[in-house]
């Protein structure tokens, strides 16, 4: 008897401190800290830990508390830290967890338990299809596509090879996008040219494009092929705009392509040396403040983005625990002031922002130009 | 087409088949001498290649230093290999040699990922390898005169030491019978590590060569390559060194082709390079220039 008047008066002064004070809200993070994929998963988690010191607390003044899993990269690890998010952690919503094939896991369970995902540099185009929970802060590869066929138009160039990775969903969807684009603004595509990713002798495809004379070249490719395609084109005398997709945004292929790879172009999110808004500019200060870097990794920006989209919408809830309202909310996003630039997330939970293109030059990557959608 | 783009695959065709040329001829003496379908041959031309590339980055050695150097010690591998790997297993089934080869390859990929982790690494070419010159609008750079040129040397090299030496008596004898040949007084073992020594040597240059041409080293770069040079081997006669040669050259001309006339299939020149493999078992399972493999070695 006595016990169960205990418990009451517990019960009672629980509900009511809850009434009165703060309380604490968890939301779950999944990224690669370790293993092959750490350094993206490291200065992605680097922009949630920044936007959450910077915003700690609800409009309500609830504490927002990050419980962050180390998936290392793997799609095993990736399920097993969101089912542990979700049933024992009970976080009301995860940010993560980068890669296309990762976020994939992460959404589909969370799917199913109504909690919303917002995932910061995932691009597969089929990714947020049928699943109400997914949502993302970055584009999409067919809206890559898109930007680069509008960039080639732009500039007048007419006709354009493609280079194709056979074997990437990233780049079959990359150009699909471009050629539907490029075709519709009345350029022409001349070739489409099939590789495989794991090839280094490009020689004949370059011949082959130097014959077919295109006055740009379309390389949705990741950084091993796109080098070596540009290091022979030197070779054998192919000077032509190149341009890629976010596939290359990084130092590897800078690296492996040398001197050839000078003027090359591609897309990316963000530049750090190029804030798009005076919020940008205070996050990218706020950061060397933090961590003694000038420059920043767009991935960070993108990765403090999912925080503070989410905190928005949580704000906008009348319960900021209620996963079902925050998904709405969330879906609600339109022109929101992120570090990344504006973003505006759909009813698909695909974000329309906008991308920015680079070009490199004296071997490093210099912003070029914004362009938004 | 034109002429000119022609003349120009041609060249492109010259350069890629002579690399695997040079890393079939090790597969087809090995074969010759041990039947043994050494699947870990490919993985030494990324262990010549990143030598190479060591001595280069980190020792700043010239570069003829370096080939030097990565050839001979890839050439000390391949005897290592054999010692240990091939050597107890002599009186033992073909098949647990073939099993053993495939898991030296696999040792060697992984053993390379652990120390210098998966992301391919930029190869310090000499300015002088990537040299262009132009004639009649066909662009050739330096590396590729060089590659098919040194190929042809090295193949009349093996070919003068099969022929014309004492040594290389005794490896076309050991192609016949170890055992008659153990009782002739030849060291048979002897015999066999400088056929390793020999074909690993070879399939350092290949590699080297392999990384001059497409600037980037990684731990897995030795395996599609060793494939399609097995390939070479095979469609050449499995045995032959000419035929490696020939082998590898129809290899390297077969993917160019494709792409040259077939832009839209240039992601399956893979597949045809294999495809060709597949006819000569089915037509001529001996290869082109292998012969009766009852009576002829080499």
């Amino acid at each position: 008897m006595s016990k169960k008047i205990l418990g009451l008066s517990v019960a009672t002064l629980l509900s009511c401190s809850s009434l009165l004070s703060a309380k604490e809200i968890k939301i779950g993070a999944v990224m690669p800290m370790s293993g092959p994929l750490a350094a993206y998963g490291q200065v992605t988690d680097l922009g949630v830990k920044l936007a959450h010191k910077l915003q700690p607390k609800l409009k309500n003044g609830d504490t927002i508390k990050i419980v962050l899993l180390d998936n290392k990269g793997d799609k095993v690890e990736t399920a097993n830290a969101t089912t542990r998010l979700i049933s024992s952690d009970k976080v009301v919503a995860i940010l993560g967890a980068l890669t296309s094939s990762n976020t994939a896991q992460t959404i589909a369970i969370a799917d199913k338990k109504e909690i919303p995902v917002i995932a910061a540099v995932a691009t597969g185009d089929k990714l947020t299809a049928k699943r109400e929970f997914a949502n993302r802060v970055c584009f999409s590869n067919a809206f890559q596509g898109e930007v680069v066929a509008n960039y080639a138009i732009s500039k007048g160039y007419k006709t354009a090879v493609v280079v194709v990775d056979q074997a990437q969903v990233y780049s079959l969807g990359l150009a699909k996008a471009f050629q539907k684009k490029f075709k519709s603004k009345g350029g022409k595509i001349l070739k489409k040219i099939k590789i495989t990713s794991g090839d280094k002798d490009f020689k004949a495809v370059v011949s082959q494009i130097k014959q077919i004379n295109p006055d740009f070249m379309f390389l949705p490719l990741y950084h091993p092929e796109a080098s070596m395609i540009a290091r022979q084109s030197k070779q054998l005398g192919l000077d032509k705009p190149m341009f890629s997709g976010d596939g290359v945004a990084n130092q590897t292929f800078i690296d492996l392509g040398g001197n050839a790879v000078e003027g090359y172009m591609f897309t990316d999110f963000f530049d750090y040396s190029n804030p798009p808004s005076k919020t940008s500019a205070d996050f990218v200060a706020f950061h060397t403040k933090e961590t003694g870097e000038k420059e920043m990794n767009s991935f960070t920006a993108l990765g403090a983005d999912t925080y503070n989209v989410l905190i928005a919408a949580m704000n906008r809830c009348e319960d900021p625990t209620n996963s079902i309202c925050i998904n709405k909310e969330i879906k609600k996003t339109t022109n929101f002031d992120g570090v990344s630039g504006k973003i505006t997330i759909d009813k698909d939970g695909n974000a329309t922002r906008s991308a920015v293109i680079k070009e490199i030059k004296n071997g490093k990557a210099v912003f070029k130009a914004i362009v938004n959608p | 087409m034109d002429i000119l783009t022609f003349m120009q695959q041609m060249v492109n065709g010259f350069s890629l088949g002579s690399m695997y040329a040079l890393i079939a001829i090790g597969y087809t003496m090995v074969y010759g001498v041990l039947r043994l379908i050494n699947f870990a041959h490919g993985d030494i031309m990324m262990v010549g290649a990143f030598l190479a590339y060591t001595f280069m980055a980190v020792f700043n050695l010239p570069f003829p230093l370096t080939v030097l150097l990565a050839v001979t010690l890839s050439a000390a591998l391949g005897m290592l290999m054999d010692k240990i790997a091939y050597k107890p297993l002599r009186e033992a089934p073909k098949i647990s040699l073939l099993i053993t080869a495939i898991g030296i390859s696999f040792f060697l990929e992984n053993a390379f990922t652990v120390f210098v982790g998966g992301v391919p690494r930029a190869f310090p070419v000499p300015s002088y390898m990537e040299q262009i010159f132009t004639v009649a609008n066909v662009t050739f750079s330096v590396s590729s005169i060089t590659v098919p040129l040194v190929t042809l040397i090295l193949l009349l090299g093996i070919l003068y030491v099969l022929y014309k030496t004492k040594y290389g008596m005794a490896i076309r004898a050991l192609s016949f019978d170890i055992k008659t040949v153990n009782l002739m007084g030849i060291d048979a073992n002897m015999i066999i590590s400088l056929v390793f020594a020999l074909g690993s040597a070879l399939a350092a240059v290949g590699g080297i060569f392999w990384a001059v041409n497409y600037p980037s080293v990684e731990p897995m770069m030795g395996v599609l390559v060793g494939l399609k040079a097995f390939a070479a081997a095979v469609v050449g006669g499995i045995g032959s060194v000419t035929g490696a040669v020939l082998g590898g050259f129809i290899i390297g001309f077969t993917e160019v082709v494709v792409i040259a006339f077939f832009p839209e299939m240039g992601g399956y020149k893979d597949a045809f390079a294999f495809v060709f493999l597949i006819l000569v078992l089915l037509f001529k399972p001996t290869g082109i220039m292998g012969e009766d493999l009852e009576k002829s070695r080499f």
